[in-house]
């Protein structure tokens, strides 16, 4: 029976054969972990189809193949012959449900050097079979409850390196214990070390090519606004509490920027794009990435689809479930795909400003940073005599727009939550003056925060 | 110190307590003038008199009845049930009136009486004289269990039970009668709800109760000379209250359990055991718990049979070397 590449996601292509759990002569049982594929940063266990024996591997680890390609191929009880490799090698069947035991023994020890026969007879018994298979499929690995707490306790992040002296080779509670003391023991127990050598994750690894490539591919230009949060502030605190209530949990800055970019993208199409050769693809449906920390060991993007026709309301449920699903590592291979444009939001450590690093292909990425109260001159209408009064409702203009029509104005200082939004994009897909509007664009519809229709 | 066999520390137990305390009497089929069919309560009559030593007419259900109006009255009666197999006629006086007397009238009224019992196998006396009847009792609320393994706990756990403000069933184990073991000279009073740690090893911990327990502690022994496998041996003594610290310390000591049981597999006073553990060490075990008990079935007569049926010294080596790996 063919082992082939399957279908992971709806968008998934292709994916990467990270690691075979079976080598080749290794039994194999139905729906035990066959390989591992990697698509992007989501890491998944395939299954083997059927049980069987696997006598062929076609692609070795590391190659990335498209959906559909043949992987492997298992020989299926009462399907074929087996043979195993190696020198000395005999066809041994395993068709028949019960096979000659004198026969099989003999020629499996010939073939496998996980078969010791015992030096005084010669002679293999019926117990060193399944001792000898359960060595071949990783039961040595099976470990019980207080080994893998030591383990984790001693961060031991190899446990097959630990000789193993239990039944079937397993280690048990004292193996690890003596690994300790000599592993404490080969350190010689003196100065502590000067460094440490941490290898990287597999999605640090990702992460770091995928940055490097980025970087050499577009040349990054970073621009920044200062907005005034004022509107989103009040809408926040008028309509926050029954928001937590509802949803269970807070509304944050965050989908009243990724609403405010939904709604500048139709005026400024070309943020919404990626360069392909001499061309930019603009896309029409806003894909919308947002960066997700997972408890520092590592980033990933999920991707809120058709982002351009959500409520401010939608936008935050979708994050938060993203984000959710995410730090669970519960997210599909889908869920990772199509992104057009991405925000990062560093804003809950109360950056200044980040230099965001554009996810390819797309152009632009866009970087939410913290929200401060600070002092900001505005400008106001001088109304008669009254200079000092209380806050116009609605009447508000930011320290940097324009003036509000009509008549005198003067210039008051007042407290209000500012924070910075810095986008970087890719200087070949469009020129700074672009980039420029579109800031302002994004900066006035959040300082209008005409939102209250979306927020239930 | 003195020698004893444990079915004398029974009658050495009673006679102290009788001794101490004028309230303190007996009753049961043949405990007087015939010294008890397993000659536990031997002297006794002629030492204390018939007021205090009475024999019953064969009615279990008489004699719990009796010993709970005793209790009530004032008196802290010692009622013997031949044959702990014949709890089962007496279960609605033990369980629903003598467990629950204390609860019901809220607290006004407790009842300090004993309920002795010769249970478990060994005797070829068949499917309904040679029953392990301790997890029976164990899973009534209201009772204390209590089935010692040595003389000196005999006396012991006896003078306890004696002295406890609530009933206690003690188990007393036919197997066992004949053993002999030192127990202290003088008044000898031990606690209820405490196990002993009889031998520590560093590799499995055995624990065992009343005739599993000389059987652990022979295996124990094999295991060191023909297996060089340390286990430890912890004689439960009471399961109710039970002690769950010195057991889960010596599970934790060693990562791995074995309890060695009489009674029959479901819902033995091991399960219980395994389900503490379980719950409060899992990341201490090196490996799955394993019970060592009389399979789910009646006794049989036949010796042969009712050897193999209960755990033997060979059955708990093998168990623990197919296993302990």
């Amino acid at each position: 029976m063919d082992v082939v590449m399957p279908q992971l996601g709806e968008t998934v292509r292709e994916g990467t054969i990270s690691a075979w759990r079976k080598q080749v002569g290794d039994p194999v049982g139905p729906d035990e972990p066959l390989f591992e594929v990697e698509t992007d940063k989501v890491t998944v266990d395939v299954p083997a189809p059927a049980a069987g024996v696997l006598v062929e591997i076609l692609v070795p680890v590391g190659e990335r193949v498209e959906v559909g390609t043949r992987l492997a191929v298992i020989r299926v009880p009462g399907e074929a012959m087996f043979a195993m490799r190696g020198p000395g090698a005999r066809v041994v069947t395993l068709s028949s449900a019960r096979p000659t035991v004198p026969a099989m023994p003999v020629a499996i020890a010939e073939a496998s050097p996980a078969l010791d026969p015992p030096r005084t007879t010669g002679r293999i018994t019926m117990p060193a079979i399944p001792t000898a298979i359960a060595r071949a499929v990783g039961a040595e690995l099976r470990l019980s409850p207080v080994v893998k707490r030591l383990i984790a306790e001693h961060h031991i992040d190899d446990p097959s390196v630990i000789p193993g002296t239990g039944a079937e080779g397993r280690i048990t509670r004292d193996d690890v214990l003596a690994y300790v003391e000599s592993r404490g023991a080969a350190s010689g127990g003196g100065e502590p070390p000067a460094e440490s050598l941490v290898p990287m994750s597999r999605i640090r690894q990702l992460t770091a090519e995928h940055m490097v490539r980025s970087l050499a591919t577009s040349p990054h230009v970073l621009q920044a606004v200062e907005v005034d949060f004022h509107a989103v502030e009040r809408l926040r605190g008028a309509a926050g509490e029954a928001f937590r209530a509802r949803e269970g949990f807070s509304l944050s800055y965050l989908p009243f920027v990724a609403r405010a970019v939904c709604q500048a993208i139709p005026e400024f199409p070309h943020v919404n794009a990626s360069v392909r050769g001499d061309a930019l693809v603009v896309h029409h449906r806003v894909h919308l990435g947002i960066a997700v920390d997972l408890d520092r060991q590592g980033l990933v993007v999920p991707v809120v689809k058709g982002a351009a026709g959500k409520t401010v309301r939608a936008l935050a449920v979708e994050i938060h479930r993203l984000a959710d699903r995410a730090r669970r590592g519960q997210l599909a291979p889908d869920d990772l795909t199509e992104g057009t444009y991405t925000i990062s939001n560093s804003g809950p450590f109360g950056t200044l400003i980040t230099a965001p690093i554009i996810h390819q292909p797309q152009v632009a990425i866009l970087s939410t940073d913290g929200v401060r109260k600070r002092p900001v001159v505005i400008e106001r209408p001088a109304a008669d005599g009254s200079a000092g009064g209380e806050t116009s409702a609605g009447g508000e203009t930011s320290a940097g727009g324009e003036t509000s029509a009509g008549g005198e104005t003067i210039d008051a200082i007042e407290i209000r939550p500012v924070g910075v939004l810095a986008q970087c994009f890719d200087h070949r897909a469009f020129d700074g003056a672009y980039s420029a509007a579109f800031l302002r664009r994004v900066r006035e519809i959040l300082e209008q925060a005409n939102f209250e229709a979306e927020l239930t | 110190m003195a020698e004893l066999t444990y079915r004398e520390a029974v009658a050495a137990g009673i006679a102290q307590e009788m001794a101490r305390d004028d309230r303190v009497v007996m009753l049961g089929e043949d405990i007087a003038d015939a010294g008890g069919v397993f000659k536990t309560t031997v002297g006794l009559l002629e030492r204390f008199g018939p007021r205090r030593v009475r024999d019953t007419p064969i009615s279990e259900q008489a004699i719990v009845g009796a010993a709970m109006g005793a209790a009530m009255t004032g008196l802290i009666p010692i009622a013997e049930i031949m044959f702990s197999d014949f709890f089962a006629v007496c279960w609605d006086m033990i369980a629903n009136e003598i467990a629950k007397a204390r609860y019901m009238t809220a607290g006004q009224m407790a009842l300090p009486l004993v309920i002795r019992t010769a249970n478990g196998a060994g005797s070829r006396f068949g499917a309904q004289h040679s029953q392990s009847v301790e997890n029976w009792a164990m899973a009534i609320p209201g009772l204390k269990v209590v089935a010692p393994a040595t003389p000196a706990d005999v006396k012991g756990l006896m003078a306890a039970a004696v002295r406890d403000p609530d009933p206690v069933i003690f188990f007393e184990h036919k197997g066992l009668f004949a053993t002999k073991g030192e127990v202290p000279d003088g008044e000898h009073v031990d606690r209820l709800g405490t196990a002993r740690v009889l031998r520590q090893g560093s590799d499995v911990t055995l624990v065992a109760l009343a005739a599993m327990v000389p059987r652990a502690l022979d295996a124990a022994e094999r295991l060191d000379r023909e297996h060089r496998i340390s286990a430890t041996v912890v004689d439960v003594r009471s399961l109710v209250p039970l002690d769950t610290q010195t057991i889960l310390a010596e599970v934790t000591r060693t990562g791995r359990m074995y309890t060695v049981e009489e009674n029959p597999r479901l819902c033995g006073w091991g399960a219980e055991l395994v389900s503490i553990v379980a719950e409060e060490r899992f990341y201490d075990l090196d490996g799955p718990i394993i019970r060592i008990t009389t399979p789910h079935v009646p006794l049989p007569a036949a010796d042969a049979l009712e050897d193999h049926a209960v755990p033997t010294v060979a059955r708990i080596v093998d168990t623990v070397v197919r296993t302990a790996g």
